[in-house]
């Protein structure tokens, strides 16, 4: 245990900048504490540890924010963008893309006003020249499926019938669904539920996204703890997000699988799947583009191959800047 | 080996590894900062390999970690990796090894310990981490001039988005003193007003900030109504506290949390001395009086020294309250002494009135009253540093500080009033949840009487001078003190105590050892605890309080 322990240690080390090293393993050995072996989690303490910042009216580096409350759901949304002139929609002449974002965490960490995510956003804000809409879903284990993926739903409704987020000649509001690892699967499954409802979203992206399946795939038998994450811990998020009782094929983890549903036919918005090579879910997350590719589905994937997950974290590496500069082309297509 | 190494290397402002470095001091990873935690550069490879040691710990003891998932170890400051990870280790390292000393006897057993480290070293290749200062999107490049800003809030109506607007513009001209501008904004924002809601949500609460601009403008000398001493009655301002204390949590949140550090620090001392600085009716006490009782060992003597301001219609409102914690102490057993110290304001207070002895642990207690001794005279001394001066000598076990966590003292008219524009919606709007009448009225009042003296007040009439939790901190760092973290069992406490008593919405945020009471991811109002740093001139390492008590006569 201790030897392929060794050998683990030292792999992350040798593709990620120290700092980033430091990050992610801050966050792996505090989560190995929150989860407890009945399927519980520590709440509390994961709040205590999360690093959390208020929102700021204030713009700091060009880029604000403010939160919003659904008074009927309490569903928490935090907003960000550059400087706005309130009286005006966004633009009546230029289109501004919305873009929904989905936190990651698993379905079970973080929140809209952590830390990372909030600076991921305000990135997001400043070099899309988007605005970023943060949704606080309710998280696993409290909340099961389908809670995540309600929220999503709601969300995406109040954000398209906000007249203040409108732009264009069209004046209406373009809609983009985005989110890191289970946000990533929060983004697929609220496409589906809008493609079904005819709510339009211009187009998904799915940072390492969250997928699994019964089987276990050569990619997770190989990356098994290698690279911050093991299956273990991936068994265990999923067993707190999936109902009772469910396996891994259900269709919330498995979409394309043997419970999954089709698409063909469906007005899907377009998706860039981003993989992270070094990450252990990658087979599911190829198997997800395929599937989409099977459906007829517009879909790009951009495949990373010496990325770890949670490289977007800190802009100290070439993979940020390249996903970067394609999430940009691809809400700003006509720039 | 890295395709990014020299990408990194060009222009990076935290080069450990350069030449030039060695009189640089050590300067925060400017990336985990962004992340929420506070690394020195120079450190991240020492925190690194902590890092490493730990979860080979937690690997080789799988039974240790289970418990520590499942226990109650408290955790302090997780902004601190490297502090948080020792704090970890040492639960791992908790069983006793063997002394290196020991002949290898056949038989014996060696403990669970770490087992040996597989860190070599020469093996730290970690990518060069020295990160390209890039997070630079500035307003430069937005064209903006840093200073216009827009508040932007979620209301669903137009007429509330252009009542904020109008808010807006008609502060900012009070600050280019184009009064008559002003004035006629005023009329504007009043006639918008009666479209709009104000029984809630945005009409409220504009409806107060509109007033207090009135006030600012058209009678100026009429605004000490709502600051300075002696303005309205210290008993219309105890029962406006008291509703305050009902309605919302914020209070109740100050007090429990205070007292929990106030419990922890007088731990295993016999004579107690608590120092409120605002007793108002001493709400705070009968739970800290009644957890004296119930502490294993028995009960310290407990003395209390209330201030509070003198009561002009010849009653001892101080006395009253006192006699009424005495009955309370007495009822539980714990010997109880109190004292009433009246003084209009803060600063007026002596240490020699609060006659504290050398043998007594003393806590001192300061909810919401630090601030405002911001104000500053050029014919005086600063009365804060006169205050925390004599709190100093002292040597209090603990000083706990409850304050406003707001930006509300800057010196630009346009800030404060944006920020409390800000700051005050939110607070009405957690408000709207409480439906006990008739506190929630009268904590309405107490909350406009608040923004009436941060809107329409200046000079020593202004009072509420808010800092937020990182001003506090540097000032007090530099008075001569040193924070005493809140831990996970302090959250802990509080978030419980707010499901059981408010309603949702209502969030605690650790901050650097300190935690915060807010609504929905805004704090509103920090706990901090502090104790005096020693003194190093002092033979003992002590502050001789004793010594300089005589001099105060």
């Amino acid at each position: 245990m201790a030897g392929s322990n060794e050998v683990n240690l030292n792999e992350s080390k040798r593709v990620v900048p120290l700092n980033t090293w430091v990050l992610i393993s801050n966050f792996k050995l505090a989560y190995n504490i929150l989860r407890r072996s009945d399927g519980t989690f520590n709440r509390e303490l994961a709040e205590f540890l999360d690093r959390k910042v208020p929102a700021n009216t204030i713009p700091v580096d060009g880029v604000f924010s403010f939160d919003h409350v659904d008074r009927v759901t309490g569903l928490l949304n935090r907003a960000q963008w550059g400087i706005l002139e309130l009286e005006k929609p966004l633009s009546t002449t230029k289109i501004v893309p919305v873009i929904i974002f989905f936190h990651g965490g698993s379905f079970a960490h973080s929140s809209a006003n952590s830390a990372i995510y909030d600076t991921f956003c305000r990135r997001l804000v400043s070099i899309c020249k988007a605005v970023v809409v943060s949704v606080n879903y309710r998280r696993a284990p409290e909340h099961r499926y389908p809670c995540a993926y309600d929220d999503g739903w709601t969300a995406l409704k109040w954000v398209k019938s906000r007249t203040w987020l409108q732009s264009g000649k069209d004046s209406k509001v373009h809609v983009y669904l985005a989110g890191d690892s289970s946000g990533g699967n929060i983004a697929h499954h609220v496409a589906v539920k809008a493609a079904e409802a005819e709510v339009e979203v211009l187009g998904n992206i799915l940072l390492h996204p969250m997928f699994a399946g019964k089987i276990r795939t050569e990619s997770e038998k190989r990356l098994d703890g290698k690279y911050f994450v093991t299956i273990q811990d991936r068994d265990w998020y999923w067993r707190a997000y999936l109902p009772e009782g469910e396996d891994r094929d259900h269709p919330a983890c498995n979409p394309f699988g043997p419970r999954g549903m089709s698409i063909e036919g469906l007005k899907f918005p377009k998706s860039l799947v981003v993989v992270a090579g070094l990450d252990l879910v990658q087979d599911w997350q190829l198997a997800y583009v395929e599937g989409l590719q099977k459906a007829d589905q517009e879909v790009k994937l951009l495949y990373l191959k010496e990325a770890t997950i949670g490289f977007y974290f800190l802009p100290n590496n070439d993979h940020f800047y390249c996903l970067m500069e394609e999430i940009n082309n691809f809400v700003n297509p006509n720039c | 080996m890295s395709p990014y190494e020299s990408a990194t290397s060009a222009g990076s402002s935290s080069g450990s590894s350069s030449a030039y470095s060695s009189t640089k001091p050590a300067d925060i990873d400017g990336l985990l900062a962004g992340a929420g935690y506070k690394v020195r550069s120079s450190d991240l490879r020492h925190v690194a390999q902590r890092l490493e040691r730990l979860e080979t710990a937690m690997v080789n003891s799988p039974v240790e970690l289970s418990q520590l998932a499942s226990s109650d170890t408290v955790h302090y400051n997780p902004s601190d990796i490297g502090s948080w990870v020792d704090s970890l280790l040492s639960e791992f390292n908790h069983t006793p090894s063997l002394p290196s000393d020991l002949p290898d006897l056949p038989g014996i057993v060696v403990g669970p310990g770490i087992s040996p480290t597989v860190i070599n070293e020469a093996d730290a290749t970690w990518m060069d981490h020295d990160a390209p200062q890039q997070q630079q999107q500035s307003a430069q490049s937005l064209g903006i001039p840093p200073n216009q800003l827009t508040v932007v809030t979620a209301m669903e109506e137009d007429s509330g988005i252009r009542l904020v607007h109008l808010l807006m513009t008609c502060a900012e001209s009070v600050q280019r003193g184009e009064f008559s501008l002003a004035g006629s904004l005023i009329d504007d924002m009043q006639s918008l007003l009666r479209r709009v809601n104000t029984t809630c949500g945005i009409g409220k609460v504009a409806g107060y900030f509109i007033d207090a601009l009135s006030r600012r403008i058209f009678t100026p000398q009429a605004s000490g109504l709502f600051g300075g001493s002696g303005s309205a009655s210290a008993y219309e301002n105890e029962l406006l506290y008291h509703h305050f204390y009902e309605a919302c949590p914020y209070l109740k949140f100050a007090h429990f949390t205070a007292n929990q550090a106030i419990l922890e620090a007088f731990d295993g001392h016999d004579c107690v001395h608590v120092i409120d600085f605002n007793l108002m009716h001493g709400l705070q006490w009968p739970a800290l009086i009644q957890a004296l009782a119930l502490r294993p060992g028995g009960p310290p003597l407990l003395r209390l020294t209330g201030i509070g301001p003198p009561s002009p219609d010849g009653r001892d409102s101080l006395r009253e309250i006192g006699l009424r914690l005495a009955e309370l102490a007495r009822s539980v057993n714990v010997r109880f002494a109190f004292r009433g110290v009246a003084a209009q304001r803060l600063e007026d207070v002596k240490p020699w009135m609060l006659q504290v002895n050398s043998k007594e642990a003393v806590a001192v207690n300061s909810i919401l009253q630090l601030h405002r001794l911001l104000g500053s005279d050029p014919n005086r001394s600063p009365p804060i540093e006169i205050v925390l001066g004599w709190i100093r000598q002292l040597n209090p076990k603990i000083m706990t500080v409850i304050e406003h966590e707001a930006n509300h003292n800057q010196p630009g008219f346009m800030d404060r009033f944006t920020e409390s524009l800000y700051y005050y919606s939110t607070m009405f709007d957690s408000l709207e949840a409480c439906t006990l009448q008739p506190e929630k009225a009268l904590a309405e009042i107490y909350i406009q009487r608040e923004i009436c003296n941060v809107v329409s007040c200046e000079g020593s009439a202004r009072l509420e001078r808010h800092e937020p939790l990182a001003k506090w901190r540097s000032r007090l760092g530099q008075a001569g003190f040193r924070p005493l973290h809140l831990g996970s069992n302090a959250f802990k406490q509080a978030s419980m105590l707010l499901t059981l008593f408010s309603a949702e919405g209502y969030c605690v945020e650790e901050n650097e050892g300190c935690l915060t009471l807010g609504w929905h991811s805004r704090p509103l109002i920090s706990a901090s605890a502090w104790q005096a740093v020693p003194d190093a001139n002092s033979p003992l390492g002590i502050v001789n309080h004793h010594h300089n008590n005589h001099n105060a006569l």
